[in-house]
C-alpha cells in the first residue's frame, strides 16, 4: 500500500464515517446533518461561514 | 432618524478599521475565513481568497456594527431594533430582498433551472472565464441569500445531544486536517502530487469530462438550495 492508496483510504473513512453517522441518525437520538446545519445557521455568522464553505466549493472545483 | 434606526445611523458612520477587524477575531468563523482566504492567496487562487475575505470583513463589519448599537443601548441610548440579541441572533421580521425573490420558487423550478444551469456550465471548458464567472455569480447570490435570515419556526430551536455535534465536528475537522496535510505534502502549494492527492486532484478524471462536470455542479447546486433553506 503507497501513499497514493493511503490518501485515498482516508478520504474514503471519512466519507463512510458521515455516511454511517447520517443512518445512525434515523435510528437513534444522533442529529442528522441537516439537524446540525439548521442549528449552525441560527446565526448570521453560522450562515455565511457555512455558505461560504458551499461556495469555496464550487469555486474550487470549477472556477479559475 | 438615529433615534428610528439606531443600526443605520451606526452604519452609516465610518467605522475604524482596526476596531472592525480586531473585534471581529472574536468570531471563530471570520477566523476560519480569514485563514482560508489566506492560505488559498498562498496557493495561487485569487479569487477565491478575495470571496472568502469579503464575506469574513462583510461579517467583522456587522459584528462591530451590532457592538456599537448594544453599546448605545446600554448608555442609554435607544439600542436594536427587532430585539437582535448579542452573537448575531436574530429576531424580529425584516425585509428580506433576495428571500422574498426565491421565496417562491417552487422545488421542480429550482430542480430544472439546476439542471439546466448544470448541462450549459458543465459544457464550458473548466477553469474558462465563462465558467468562472457564472459560478462566481451563482457563489455571490447564495452568499447574499446566506446573508438574510430565512423565516423560522416560533417553537426555537431543537436541543442537540453534545455527542451526536461532537461526532459530526470530528468527521468534518477529520476531513478538514486531512485535506491540509495532504496539501502541506505536495511539492509546494501549487503543485500536484500522485502520492499525496488532495480532493481536487482525486476528482480531476470526473471533471475533466463535460458529463462529468454537469452532474458535480448539478449537485453542487442542490447542495446550495438545500443550505439556503435552513
Amino acid at each position: 500500500m503507497n501513499s497514493h492508496d493511503v490518501t485515498l483510504a482516508g478520504y474514503a473513512f471519512f466519507a463512510l464515517a458521515g455516511a454511517g453517522l447520517q443512518l445512525l441518525s434515523y435510528r437513534t437520538r444522533i442529529p442528522s446533518l441537516g439537524t446540525v446545519l439548521t442549528r449552525i445557521m441560527r446565526t448570521r455568522s453560522g450562515r455565511v461561514g457555512v455558505v461560504a464553505g458551499w461556495a469555496w466549493l464550487g469555486l474550487h472545483f470549477f472556477a479559475r | 432618524m438615529a433615534e428610528e434606526d439606531p443600526i443605520g445611523s451606526i452604519r452609516a458612520e465610518r467605522l475604524p478599521l482596526a476596531s472592525t477587524l480586531l473585534g471581529g477575531l472574536r468570531d471563530p468563523v471570520i477566523v476560519i475565513l480569514v485563514l482560508a482566504g489566506t492560505f488559498d492567496w498562498l496557493s495561487g487562487n485569487p479569487i477565491h481568497s478575495i470571496l472568502l475575505l469579503a464575506a469574513a470583513f462583510a461579517l467583522a463589519r456587522d459584528a462591530s456594527i451590532r457592538r456599537r448599537a448594544e453599546f448605545a443601548k446600554a448608555a442609554g441610548g435607544p439600542g436594536l431594533a427587532g430585539g437582535h440579541a448579542p452573537g448575531g441572533a436574530e429576531t424580529g421580521a425584516r425585509a428580506v430582498p433576495f428571500r422574498a425573490a426565491f421565496g417562491d420558487l417552487s422545488p421542480r423550478a429550482v430542480v430544472i433551472g439546476a439542471a439546466a444551469f448544470a448541462v450549459i456550465v458543465g459544457w464550458f471548458q473548466r477553469y474558462s472565464w465563462p465558467a468562472t464567472a457564472t459560478v462566481v455569480g451563482v457563489a455571490a447570490a447564495g452568499l447574499a441569500l446566506g446573508w438574510e435570515e430565512p423565516p423560522r419556526e416560533a417553537s426555537g430551536p431543537v436541543p442537540l445531544r453534545a455527542s451526536g455535534v461532537l461526532a459530526w465536528a470530528s468527521v468534518f475537522v477529520g476531513l478538514a486536517l486531512w485535506e491540509l496535510a495532504t496539501l502541506l505534502l505536495q511539492p509546494s502549494l501549487t503543485t500536484d502530487s500522485y502520492a499525496h492527492p488532495t480532493l481536487s486532484v482525486v476528482t480531476d478524471p470526473i471533471l475533466a469530462t463535460r458529463p462529468g462536470r454537469s452532474i458535480i455542479l448539478f449537485l453542487w447546486l442542490m447542495f446550495g438550495w438545500f443550505l439556503v433553506q435552513r
